[in-house]
C-alpha cells in the first residue's frame, strides 16, 4: 500500500512516515476494497459468476487501481459471454498499468482470434436485436430466432440463454426453457435470474406431472425423505438440481424401458416378417446359382467329349500317317525298294557279270511294293528283271538244287522259290520247289507247287510227275 | 408468478465492440478513494485557512 499524498510505502502506522499525511481512512476503505475482491475471488472459484461481478464491482468503485479486480471482473466478463465488457476492463487495466498486466495477454489473444470475437460480436448484436424484438411485444417468434442464432454462435452467452428461456416460457414451450437455464447454471451456478425461472418452470411442471401420473395411478411419492430433496432447489447450495433429478430419473428411466421394448418388437417383426422372405429369396438365389453352375459343367462336360473325340480323331490320322512314313521311310518302305532298285541298276552298269550282287539288292525289294510302286519303278523293275532275271535264276536254281541234294530242304525251299520268282518260266524251278516243300513234309505247298507246275507247264513230264506226287500225297 | 415486461425490463443491451471506445471515455474514473482524498484535502484547506484567518486576527 502506498501513500496517497506522496507515494510513499506505507507501514502499520495510521500516517505516512514520509508526509506525516493521516492514512487510516484510507487503509480502512482500501481494505474493504480488498476484502470485495477476496470475495469476489472466492465465488468466481465456485462458478458464482454473477456473484463475482457484484463483489469486483463494488472493490472498483471502491479502489478503481485494484488491478486484480479489473482483470479478474473482465474475465468473468467474458465467461459470460460479454465480451465488449471484458475488454472495456482489461483496456482500463492497461490504462492504469501499461506494463507487467496480464490484460495485455488477454487483449493480444482477443487481437489473434479476431475471427472467434467477431463471432461473439455477433452474437451480442443478435441478443440487442432479439431485445428489441421483445420489448415490441409482438415479435417473440422472431427474437426466439434472433436468440437461438446468438446461443450458436457464442454458446455461453448467458444473458442471451435467460432471454430465450424467458421468451419460451412465454410461448409455454417449457422443456425448451428448461433446457436453456439448465445450460444457465452450468456456466453461472448462482444466478438468482436463473434460479427464479427454474423454480417457476419447477412448479408448472409439478402441477402438470402430478396430474397426468396420479391418472395413471403412479402417484409420486414426495414424503419420502432422501439426499436429494425437492426443496433443497430453494438453497443457495451446489446442489440445485437435486428438485428435478428424481422426475428427470423417472422419465429416463421409462424412455429407456419404452426404446427397450421398441427394439424388442422390430427384432420380433424383423424375424417375423423379413427374414424368411430373405431365406427364401437367398436360397432362389442359391438354386439359380447351382442351375447355372450345372448349366456350364453340362457344357464343359459336352466340350470335353467333343475334344476327345477330336483327340481320338487326330491320333488314329496321326497312326495313319506315321504308318505312311513308315511305308516311304522304313525298311520295307518305297523309299527303301527304290534306293534297293537303284542300287540293282547301278550294280548292274558297273558289272553286267555280276549277277550275284545284282540278285542281292533285286532280293531286297518286297514283291508287295509292284502293286504301291509308281509307274516308273515298275517299269525299270520289269525292265531289269527281263535283263537279269534268266541269269539270276540259273544261279538261285543250281544253288537251290545243290542244297536239295544235300537234303538241305529249308535252304533249297528259299533259293528255288527265288529262282521261279526271277524267272517264271523256269519249270525246273517250280517242279523242285515242290520237290523240296514235299520232302520237307510241307504237304499243302507241295500240292501247290504240283498243281501250279501242271497249270503252267501242261503236257510234260514236270506236269505227269507232278500229278503223280499230288496222287501219292492225296493217297496219304 | 414470472411476469415477462417485469423480468424483461432486467435485460440491459450487451456491449458491442464498437461501442466500447464511447463506454471507456464515458466511465466515470472517481472511486471512493478519490472521495475520501478529496475529502481529507478539503479537510486540510479548511484547517489552513482557519490557521490563517487567526493569525491575521
Amino acid at each position: 500500500m502506498i501513500c496517497y499524498n506522496c507515494g510513499a510505502e506505507l507501514g502499520p502506522n495510521d500516517f505516512c512516515t514520509r508526509c506525516g499525511a493521516d492514512v487510516s481512512l484510507y487503509k480502512n476503505i482500501i481494505g474493504a476494497a480488498n476484502l470485495a475482491y477476496n470475495q469476489g475471488l472466492e465465488k468466481a472459484h465456485v462458478r458464482d459468476l454473477a456473484g463475482a461481478v457484484s463483489s469486483l464491482k463494488l472493490c472498483l468503485k471502491i479502489d478503481k487501481t485494484n488491478i486484480d479486480a479489473r482483470n479478474l471482473l473482465g474475465l468473468v466478463y467474458f465467461e459470460l459471454g460479454e465480451c465488449g465488457l471484458a475488454l472495456k476492463e482489461w483496456i482500463t487495466s492497461q490504462n492504469i498499468r501499461p506494463t507487467k498486466n496480464i490484460a495485455n495477454d488477454y487483449i493480444n489473444l482477443l487481437n489473434k482470434n479476431r475471427g472467434e470475437l467477431d463471432k461473439y460480436n455477433q452474437a451480442e448484436k443478435k441478443f440487442n436485436q432479439a431485445l428489441g424484438y421483445c420489448h415490441q411485444g409482438e415479435s417473440l417468434d422472431y427474437a426466439e430466432i434472433a436468440l437461438k442464432s446468438a446461443i450458436n454462435q457464442n454458446p455461453r452467452y448467458v444473458q442471451a440463454l435467460q432471454l430465450l428461456a424467458l421468451v419460451c416460457i412465454k410461448l409455454e414451450k417449457w422443456e425448451d426453457a428448461r433446457r436453456y437455464l439448465q445450460r444457465c447454471q452450468k456456466i453461472d451456478v448462482g444466478n438468482t435470474t436463473t434460479l427464479r425461472y427454474v423454480g417457476e418452470i419447477r412448479n408448472i411442471l409439478d402441477m402438470d406431472e402430478d396430474s397426468v401420473l396420479q391418472s395413471r395411478g403412479l402417484g409420486f411419492n414426495k414424503s419420502k425423505k432422501s439426499d436429494i430433496d425437492v426443496t433443497d432447489v430453494k438453497k443457495e447450495s451446489t446442489d440445485l438440481y437435486a428438485g428435478s433429478v428424481v422426475r428427470r430419473e423417472t422419465k429416463t428411466s421409462s424412455i429407456v424401458i419404452n426404446v427397450a421394448i421398441g427394439i424388442l418388437i422390430g427384432i420380433a417383426v424383423s424375424y417375423m416378417l423379413i427374414l424368411p422372405a430373405r431365406i427364401s429369396a437367398a436360397r432362389e438365389g442359391v438354386d439359380e446359382s447351382l442351375k447355372a453352375a450345372a448349366e456350364q459343367l453340362d457344357a464343359k462336360t459336352a466340350q470335353i467329349g467333343s475334344l476327345e473325340q477330336d483327340i481320338k480323331t487326330s491320333q488314329n490320322q496321326i497312326e495313319k500317317l506315321q504308318s505312311e512314313l513308315d511305308s516311304y521311310t522304313g525298311e520295307d518302305g518305297r523309299m527303301a525298294a527304290i534306293d534297293s532298285l537303284l542300287s540293282a541298276v547301278n550294280s548292274y552298269i558297273e558289272n553286267p557279270e555280276d549277277m550275284q550282287a545284282v540278285a542281292g539288292y533285286l532280293d531286297r525289294i518286297d514283291e508287295s511294293m509292284m502293286d504301291e510302286g509308281s509307274e516308273s519303278f515298275n517299269a525299270v523293275y520289269k525292265l531289269l528283271m527281263s535283263m537279269v532275271g534268266a541269269d539270276v535264276s540259273s544261279g538261285y536254281y543250281d544253288s537251290g538244287m545243290k542244297a536239295y541234294q544235300e537234303e538241305l530242304y529249308e535252304e533249297a525251299i528259299a533259293d528255288l522259290t527265288k529262282a521261279y520268282s526271277y524267272d517264271n518260266s523256269n519249270g525246273d524251278a517250280l517242279y523242285n520247289l515242290g520237290n523240296a516243300y514235299r520232302k520237307s513234309g510241307d504237304t499243302v505247298n507241295a500240292l501247290d507247287a504240283y498243281e501250279k507246275v501242271i497249270a503252267q507247264f501242261p503236257d510234260t513230264e514236270m506236269a505227269t510227275r507232278s500229278q503223280q506226287h499230288i496222287n501219292e500225297l492225296n493217297v496219304d | 408468478m414470472i411476469d415477462f415486461e417485469t423480468e424483461l425490463k432486467k435485460f440491459y443491451p450487451s456491449l458491442e465492440m464498437e461501442d466500447v471506445e464511447e463506454a471507456l471515455y464515458k466511465q466515470d474514473p472517481t472511486d471512493m478513494v478519490d472521495m475520501v482524498i478529496e475529502f481529507i484535502r478539503g479537510q486540510k484547506t479548511e484547517e489552513k485557512t482557519e490557521v490563517k484567518d487567526k493569525e491575521e486576527k
